[in-house]
């Protein structure tokens, strides 16, 4: 496990208490509900697949011990897990890293980026360098918050420092290939499964209650919660439409 | 008056209308329930020729004597037959769904209804058992023919006999209620009440095949308690269809996918069964 | 219950055999042709298309080879009941996109290995409407097809039983028509449409249309409504060449060569090819010589290829004389409409595909643009519906983090709308190689005014479905659906690649025959509508036996359609039809 940050300031909140709510091994509102315990239900070459993802989490191979830790506490702020006990936070980095290592792309890339390879080393340079602009401090050294206000400013596609990588990459898909790249590897493990009380691989069985979102035997009810992003992030505030100006933004994945 | 030619096995027109009642109400029901299987299979459009004939022939035996006793009883047979062996294409159907009888719950609840076609074929069995009876119009000691069963069944003494059809048919509908209503996860407390009262009425439709107390005291109570949850389920089955997304404007539709229209229809005709058993003499032997 | 019974499910021990589902296994025996052996037809590209097109040629007794850029699938194996292990359908080889409106790739519309695009599709199988093929003649915009609704009506009408295709007894929209086999249960996607359009009074239709089977179909099983229909179909219930078509074009004696990437047409002189370059899967570059070649590669492998192919006589390009390869490509406007809804969901389940409505489908002039589109019931697993908030609230952090709690809440309709087919919008050859050394395409695509109307009005008529069937939160995303065009057909050479049987108009012996040939695309998903052109092309073939190898000359006269060529079983199962 690479070094996060860790204290009380960057966990989620109880509205009611106003305390910090306490990391634990499964966030969401599906408490006790695990795929994992399905296993035996799945084919086996579905079955190996999601245990290698689980137990087998590949080496770092592409990232530079410099540009390590930067990409780690990116992805700590593009999708922040502090909630989760330490032992139980999902490798992002090394996912993405072993993509860019064995350089899996999604059959595409924009004419007005570079290669996913050069793409991510460059972006981690330009957000460094709008940290050096915004706060004078390169971006390890910023406090939560200030982190957030860094990556915001990619995330508004506001050019604040670092022009002439910009002018070679576009910022608003840099950032869309960062959070999808984060998103793809949270939700593609079981424990983000069990977070969200999704079902799971599906064969040979499937699903016998389709309609009303009811759960199947082995599914769980949902236990709803109240909770708060923690006061040292603005990533929970969004608006419609807010991906960023100029552009028209098309999504990317498959759905029909 | 309705009793009395119960016992003497004098109803052979009345049971003949039924079996074509239910006949035609079990077809509409098997029509539509292979439709959702796309006739996938040339057989499958077998139960719902035969059930056409077998109306066809207890309307027939409704008119005539010799209908009754020659065309109601071999259809009836070979209903009854087909009904036996698309029980059998059902459990290999099941077992030919991914993880076949490996995953015995998921594949029971997804998979061809298991008792359906046994359900279907009891219900050319009250066909067959009309072809056996005497009619109304004979009178109370004419007309006794056969020997054996045959002869019980003319003279109106099958309880048991019937009691025991009745148990079948309790059990087959009532494990229809049980997946069905689990996979709906019983959403709405009335789902619980066939499951609890199909138990009542399969002992009672045992033990009346044991002990004629039961028979005339027990049988008749829970066959109405039974026959009232059955009318009940119609209402909510039909509700359940008119509230379903689209409602009335996608009917066809919902009819298909909402609950079973008929289903609880066929539950409540165990309890006539019941009631009817409870009402015939019991076999000499 | 912790295992079924007798212990956790393991693949079974057949090691000859290639398991494409529960029941459904064919032998890795078959036939081989040297590449120095001239078989009658080298068909590029074994999916939608490719895979009818062997079933056929080879029935009909030609020796015939499909040259497949991807592995052939052992689905038991190989596929996996898992969204990210699921990357290796796609096309995933780079192309440069570009444009002011660009497409994107891979998962979104290209599918690699044997079944193609077929392997992934949502398997929605409408057809398209009569006024499809007279855009031009009814609306001014765009361009009418050679040929009518009426030449391919009997072709929709076979493919949709050897697929086979389920949905309603009566569908209402372009050409009522019935379906072979019966509806599906609705998913709560469904519901949701269901419940929004007939409050808002528009006629909807439940359970498909869907190449997914709703009754066993011979080895063929039932759905099991696990909602991995994009993920690749390990139960065999949802139709791709791979499981349809292809075995019964090895038991004929077709071959399926996979892993073989082909980069350029041979020509035996300059009106005439002779077979196909390819590398093989250890790169060695290979020529299988060949009476004719189909193209089937879909809308830029196909240009692609054409244009890799330039040489002396063809110096633009294969076949593009009029310089119309790799123009007029199109993509459907395929904006996705989000709705949070207060109860429970749950999208995973069920097939995507299982609802919709052909409502808005023609124009209205009322409406300020030309054609239309259609509303269909879409699910996004959580990887592609983070994507999507991603870019429809620009989610991120703890907010990404709260709106995938919710995925359960959330229910996602499509737009498929008609985009017009513009000249500007086109594949070209970068400079950039690929891992063979192959030049990578590159694709420019632009939105046009009448396609940026439809999308708008599409977008927001999708919101109010979702407003009115209950949501409390309604977000969209922009994207497109499915890639056709690029090499599209024409009466007139001057205008077009290929005419109305796929031949093209400057190679005498060289055909196309998958979606790049559509010269329109309509709102209706392509799928059913290739397959039936393959099974078309195939007949014009057959009828026109081995003088269509050699001679210059053109016979135009419709073939007449070969049902018995159809695969097996094709009619011996299904529904009445009531409605044709």
């Amino acid at each position: 496990m690479i070094e996060t940050q860790t204290g009380e300031q960057l966990l989620p909140v109880d509205p009611t208490t106003k305390r910090p709510r306490k990391p634990t091994r499964q966030p969401g509102y599906y408490p006790g509900y695990s795929t994992m315990s399905q296993k035996n239900f799945w084919d086996a070459a579905t079955r190996q697949t999601v245990e290698k993802r689980v137990y087998d989490v590949p080496e770092i191979r592409f990232f530079s011990p410099e540009e390590l830790p930067l990409m780690q506490a990116v992805c700590d702020r593009v999708l922040p897990q502090h909630d989760r006990l330490p032992q139980y936070r999902i490798p992002i980095v090394n996912y993405i890293d072993e993509r860019l290592f064995k350089n899996e792309i999604d059959g595409y890339r924009y004419e007005d980026m570079p290669p996913d390879r050069e793409a991510h080393p460059l972006g981690l340079k330009a957000i460094n360098e709008t940290a050096s602009a915004m706060y004078n401090k390169p971006f390890l050294d910023l406090g939560p918050l200030e982190q957030d206000y860094v990556l915001k400013s990619i995330h508004d596609g506001e050019k604040k420092a670092a022009l002439d990588i910009w002018s070679r990459m576009s910022i608003q898909r840099y950032w869309h290939l960062l959070v999808q790249d984060c998103v793809a590897a949270y939700y593609a493990h079981p424990w983000a499964w069990d977070e969200i009380g999704y079902g799971g691989p599906a064969y040979p069985r499937a699903y016998t209650r389709l309609e009303n979102g009811d759960p199947e035997p082995w599914e769980k009810d949902e236990q709803r919660y109240e909770w708060e992003a923690p006061a040292t992030s603005i990533s929970d505030k969004y608006e419609e439409s807010a991906a960023g100006a100029g552009t028209t933004h098309h999504g990317q994945g498959g759905t029909h | 008056m309705v009793y009395q030619h119960v016992r003497d096995g004098r109803f052979q027109r009345s049971l003949s209308l039924i079996s074509a009642l239910s006949s035609f109400v079990s077809g509409l029901e098997v029509a539509y329930e292979h439709y959702k299987g796309s006739y996938s299979n040339l057989i499958m459009y077998s139960p719902v020729i035969l059930s056409g004939v077998v109306t066809g022939a207890a309307c027939c035996a409704f008119f005539s004597r010799r209908a009754a006793e020659n065309v109601l009883r071999v259809t009836s047979a070979i209903t009854l037959a087909d009904g036996i062996i698309g029980f059998g294409f059902h459990i290999r159907g099941i077992q030919r769904k991914p993880g076949g009888w490996r995953l015995p719950i998921t594949n029971i609840i997804m998979g061809p209804p298991i008792f359906a076609p046994l359900l279907f074929g009891t219900a050319a069995y009250l066909g067959f058992m009309a072809s056996y009876l005497r009619r109304e119009e004979d009178s109370k000691y004419g007309h006794i023919r056969y020997s054996g069963w045959r002869r019980e069944l003319n003279e109106g003494r099958f309880q048991k006999h019937l009691a025991a059809v009745a148990a079948l048919w309790t059990l087959f509908s009532g494990a229809e209620a049980w997946y069905s209503h689990y996979k709906s996860r019983f959403r709405i407390w009335a789902q619980w009440t066939p499951l609890v009262i199909s138990p009542i009425q399969l002992a009672a439709c045992i033990g009346a095949i044991f002990s004629e107390r039961i028979a005339r005291k027990m049988l008749p109570a829970t066959s109405v308690i039974t026959m009232a949850n059955g009318g009940m389920g119609f209402f909510y089955h039909v509700r359940g269809i008119v509230r379903r997304p689209g409602g009335a404007k996608t009917w066809l539709y919902n009819i298909l996918y909402g609950p079973p229209v008929f289903a609880p229809l066929l539950f409540a005709a165990c309890g006539f069964l019941g009631v009817l058993a409870s009402a015939l003499r019991r076999e000499k032997r | 219950m912790k295992s079924p019974l007798l212990g956790r499910f393991e693949s079974p021990h057949e090691k000859d055999k290639r398991i494409l589902g529960p029941l459904q296994r064919i032998s890795r025996q078959y036939r081989h042709y040297l590449d120095s052996e001239e078989v009658d037809y080298c068909v590029v590209g074994v999916g939608s298309a490719g895979g009818v097109l062997l079933q056929r040629l080879a029935k009909a007794g030609f020796s015939v080879v499909g040259l497949e850029a991807g592995p052939f699938w052992d689905p038991e194996r190989d596929w996996v009941s898992d969204e990210k292990g699921s990357h290796k359908l796609y096309w995933n080889n780079l192309r440069i996109t570009g444009g002011e409106d660009p497409l994107t790739f891979g998962e979104n519309n290209s599918g690699k290995g044997v079944g193609g695009g077929s392997v992934h599709w949502a398997a929605f199988a409408p057809r398209f409407h009569p006024s499809d093929f007279r855009v031009y003649s009814e609306d001014g915009v765009a361009v009418d097809w050679p040929i009518s609704y009426d030449d391919l009506k009997p072709y929709y009408e076979l493919l949709e039983r050897e697929i086979p295709v389920a949905g309603p007894a009566y569908f209402p929209w372009g050409d009522p028509h019935g379906y072979p086999y019966g509806p599906h249960p609705l998913g709560g996607v469904g519901d949701v449409l269901v419940k929004g359009c007939t409050k808002l009074g528009i006629r909807v239709c439940a359970g498909g249309p869907v190449a997914i089977l709703s009754g066993s179909h011979g080895n063929r099983p039932h759905c099991i409504y696990r909602g991995f229909c994009i993920q690749g179909c390990k139960v065999g219930a949802k139709a791709s060449t791979l499981i349809t078509h292809v075995p019964e074009a090895l038991d004929y004696g077709a071959e399926v060569r996979e892993l073989s990437m082909a980069f350029r047409i041979g020509m035996r002189d300059k009106d005439h090819v002779n077979g196909v370059f390819y590398y093989d899967r250890d790169g060695h570059e290979h020529f299988q010589r060949a009476k004719a070649v189909i193209v089937a590669g879909y809308a830029i492998e196909t240009p692609r290829l054409l244009l890799n192919s330039a040489c002396p006589g063809h110096e633009h390009g294969l076949a593009n004389s009029s310089g119309v390869v790799g123009r007029y490509l199109m993509a459907q406007a395929g904006n996705v409409v989000l709705g949070r809804f207060p109860s429970l969901i749950r999208m995973y389940k069920a097939p995507p595909a299982h609802a919709m409505t052909e409502e808005f489908y023609e124009t209205d002039p009322g409406r300020g643009f030309a054609r239309g589109f259609a509303i269909q019931s879409v699910a996004p697993l959580p990887i592609a519906f983070a994507k999507q908030m991603m870019t429809a609230i620009g989610a991120w952090g703890w907010g990404m983090r709260r709106v995938l709690m919710d995925y359960n809440h959330w229910a996602t309709l499509g737009v498929l709308g008609e985009i017009l087919p513009w000249p500007d919008n086109r594949v070209e050859i970068a400079d950039e190689k690929d891992e063979y050394g192959i030049p990578v395409p590159k694709v420019t695509f632009n939105l046009h005014d009448n396609d940026k109307k439809m999308i708008e009005f599409g977008k927001k008529k999708v919101m109010e479905v979702m407003w009115a069937a209950g949501a409390e939160q309604v977000v969209q995303e922009s994207r497109y659906a499915h890639l056709v065009g690029a090499a599209r057909m024409g009466s007139d050479p001057a205008t077009s690649v290929v005419d109305k049987f796929g031949r093209t108009h400057d190679v005498h012996n060289l055909f196309i025959c998958d979606g790049s040939i559509l010269p329109t695309q309509g709102s209706a998903n392509p799928g059913l509508t290739i397959q039936s052109l393959a099974a078309r092309t195939a007949d014009y073939l057959i009828s026109q036996g081995e003088k269509i190898w050699t001679s210059d000359k053109r016979d135009m006269t419709p073939p007449p359609i070969r049902r018995h060529l159809a695969v097996r079983d094709s009619f011996t199962k299904g529904v009445p039809r009531l409605f044709r």
